[in-house]
């Protein structure tokens, strides 16, 4: 089987180079911060910074495992260059900059250089002066225009992760104050800020949008459906990326009407309803905090089981990364709602109508759902079940292509013509090879992306969320309740909740 | 130089052998603790093993993998390596070295499988250092010596061939082994030090990455404490719930709703 990625591959051109790289930021910026990236970084010290990027590193070293995989792979890699047949990046520049393995090795040459034996005498013996200002601005640039997807990591016969690289250079980069502001601006609200969310939105505001949600099903389908705010005890406590009680109406409906139609206990907690964590990205103090909050919320509702919505970082974050730091085995379970819908669909508890979405629909995998083989076929099934033009791109699954915006790069708004061009651009090519009128993409950076990604490179798709879709097919049993009596109780669990809150 | 080719096939291949098997056992062994220890370091013990055994054997044998990337460059890789590990080991002047220097032997090859295995290897890694001058990111990416390995690795394997097979002098005969021998040697002698060591380590990297995924709960503080920003504004600086997750949980509810 020839290469799927070279049947999509589209060397950028001059042109499209020059716009993915042309950096938005001002002189005055470039000049002060002195570092030639596109992201905009919050002012921080700049002198010294070799050595303050040493000292992170050291004290890095020092409290984590790092090392074992850093000392491992710098005895086994062999630089053999496989890797770049699977990196999106490298596809679109061939810039030998952008091979997974060069990114890496420059992180690796760094310790390699001042934290081994061999290598500081090896340095002694020829006079090398060591780490420079240019190659931590390498690094910064280098490892934000990777997007952390984790796809080399499958191609690597030596079995390097570069995405574990990738994101403890972001861990140190972050240490000596470059981090995407983007990113440290929102997780600064949802660490520090009034709100505790990384959009700044305040309870009232929730409780307004999750009233009207209810209000807009009880229109759409003639159905009370709530949503649970604040109840003790309940199975599921409920986390999704905040953004999407602005942006994904169509999604939380979905999900409300699967936990009616289920008879889910869940709720949504008022004292922390984020699931987004950039700590991922760029920090592991950032990611264990933001997972604390995660842990107090849950039990301070008594909650069984934590419930992650669309989207694939928060998720990880909490599947993997929750365990780590709120308590290993005895951690709380975390399930997706795709692992939640698939489930209901097999046991016969949701009944969906095949004949409401007849348009061709496409899946597109989250990296951080698909990469570890977690979620690759449940939200398949649920919609084979009734979607009847479903069409697979290629290549899928585990292996798929990273839509572009992962590692954070979708909260980037400045780098948008990178992602739209460069990181995106077989993404771009597989949605049109489809010809798919919906593409399913059950992540909330991901349709971020791949929205912006579709109009800018002029693909006719819609993009939406699994539920989206469910929301359109599925079938609520009729409220037991008769009319007048519901009317009266129309967003009840709502107030009722309120109630109980203080 | 008959002396001389007796000292290396004698006790100097026994030293080289030696230490390539000590050397090997070190660092294997360094890693392994290295696991234990960041293992016993996170209090996340949910590790899938089953995804660690299925990469690790998936890479052993890697023959469904060829054809995914690369595939010429990929099969030549390993065939190279087949041919590389398998010639020295069943070549039957081999065999009768071990039998008579430490006693025992086993089942050789015929000379005919292993003349062609010996060209395979050659072809292979003439294929592999072209695979790396011509493939421009590669080339890009290599270091000197990695454009060295593949060179010095079929040394022993041309002239091994070139003095059982061709036609020659015996002083041409005797230079061939003597180069022969002498870079068997050096290469044996390499393995533990350099990045032939993947010989031994290439099989732990999957549970090596698995495990370093695992991060210790509390680092994150403790590495800002040690920079001194240990007043840098965080939610809940000093709550450590992931050691204590029953001791934090009074007096949670104001803090998470400020
Ligand atoms: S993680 Fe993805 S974007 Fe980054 S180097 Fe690997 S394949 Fe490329």
């Amino acid at each position: 089987m020839a290469s799927v990625m070279k049947v999509l591959s589209k060397p950028l051109t001059p042109e499209e180079r020059e716009k993915a790289f042309k950096s938005s930021k001002k002189v005055e910026v470039l000049a002060r911060q002195r570092l030639p990236v596109r992201y905009h970084v919050e002012d921080f010290d700049v002198e010294d910074r070799p050595r303050r990027f040493l000292e992170a590193f050291a004290s890095i070293l020092k409290h984590t495992n790092y090392r074992l995989a850093l000392d491992h792979y710098i005895r086994v890699t062999t630089r053999c260059a496989r890797c770049a047949v699977a990196c999106p990046i490298y596809d679109a520049t061939h810039d030998p900059h952008d091979i997974p393995c060069y990114r890496s090795e420059l992180l690796l040459s760094i310790y390699r250089r001042h934290f081994t034996v061999s290598g500081v005498l090896r340095a002694r013996l020829l006079g090398d002066p060591g780490l420079t200002d240019e190659k931590i601005q390498e690094l910064a640039d280098s490892y934000y225009n990777c997007t952390a997807c984790r796809r080399c990591h499958f191609e690597c016969p030596m079995g390097i992760d570069h995405a574990l690289i990738t994101h403890l250079g972001r861990y140190i980069l972050s240490e000596i104050g470059i981090a995407p502001r983007a990113l440290v601006v929102s997780t600064r609200e949802q660490l520090t800020g009034a709100t505790g969310n990384t959009s700044a939105i305040p309870v009232p505001a929730l409780i307004d949008t999750l009233e009207f949600l209810t209000e807009d099903i009880q229109d759409e389908k003639g159905i009370h459906v709530p949503f649970p705010v604040d109840q003790e005890g309940a199975e599921y406590i409920f986390f999704t990326a905040v953004s999407d009680y602005m942006m994904e109406a169509e999604t939380l409906k979905g999900i409300a009407a699967v936990m009616k139609a289920t008879g889910g206990s869940w709720t949504i907690g008022t004292g922390y309803y984020d699931g987004i964590n950039y700590g991922l990205f760029y920090s592991d103090q950032v990611m264990e905090h933001a997972l604390q909050k995660m842990q107090v919320e849950a039990k301070r509702l008594g909650a069984k089981k934590i419930l992650m919505g669309e989207c694939g970082h928060a998720s990880r974050t909490a599947k993997y990364f929750y365990p780590t730091y709120c308590g290993g085995k005895d951690a709380l379970p975390v399930i997706s709602i795709l692992e939640y819908t698939q489930q209901a669909l097999k046991e016969g508890r949701i009944k969906l109508d095949p004949s409401i979405v007849t348009e061709r629909v496409t899946y597109h995998d989250p990296c951080n759902f698909s990469r570890t083989g977690w979620i690759v076929n449940q939200p398949r099934e649920v919609l084979k079940a009734f979607c009847a033009d479903y069409e697979e791109m290629a290549p899928n699954g585990r292996s798929n292509l990273c839509c572009g915006g992962g590692g954070g790069t979708v909260s980037i708004d400045e780098v948008r013509p990178y992602r739209t061009t460069v990181s995106g651009r077989l993404k771009a090519e597989q949605i049109r090879r489809t010809g798919a009128h919906y593409c399913v993409a059950p992540c909330a950076n991901c349709k971020k992306q791949l929205r912006e990604l579709v109009e800018d490179q002029g693909v006719e798709c819609e993009i939406l969320g699994l539920h989206d879709l469910i929301y359109k097919a599925i079938i609520l049993p009729p409220d037991p309740k008769p009319e007048e009596e519901l009317d009266e109780t129309a967003g009840g669990s709502v107030k009722l909740s309120k109630g109980g809150e203080s | 130089m008959t002396a001389w080719i007796d000292f290396a096939r004698g006790p100097l291949f026994r030293l080289c052998f030696a230490l390539m098997v000590l050397g090997l056992l070190r660092i294997v062994l360094i890693t392994l603790l290295g696991v234990k220890e960041a293992y016993q370091r996170s209090s996340d013990k949910i590790v899938s093993w089953k995804e660690i055994r299925r990469q690790t054997i998936g890479w052993l044998f890697p023959v469904a993998r060829f054809w995914r990337e690369r595939p010429i460059y990929s099969l030549f890789s390993f065939l190279f390596h087949v041919g590389m590990i398998v010639t020295p080991l069943f070549l039957a002047s081999h065999v009768l070295l071990w039998r008579n220097s430490v006693g025992f032997g086993w089942p050789a090859l015929p000379q005919e499988v292993a003349n062609w295995l010996a060209l395979l290897v050659i072809v292979t890694g003439t294929g592999i250092f072209l695979g790396r001058v011509l493939h421009s990111g590669a080339r890009e990416l290599s270091k000197f010596q990695d454009f060295v390995w593949p060179l010095l690795i079929m040394t022993p394997f041309i002239t091994g061939y070139i003095a059982s097979n061709a036609v020659i002098s015996p002083r041409a005969y005797q230079q061939m082994m003597l180069i022969h021998i002498y870079s068997g040697d050096l290469i044996l002698l390499m393995i533990p030090f350099t990045r032939l060591a993947h010989c031994a380590l290439a099989p732990l990297s999957q549970l090596v990455t698995g495990i370093a995924w695992k991060f210790p709960a509390g680092s994150g503080d403790r590495v800002a404490e040690t920079l001194g920003f240990a007043d840098r504004p965080t939610w809940v600086p000093k709550a450590r719930l992931a050691t204590a997750p029953d001791a934090a949980q009074p007096d949670t509810k104001g803090e998470s709703r400020k």
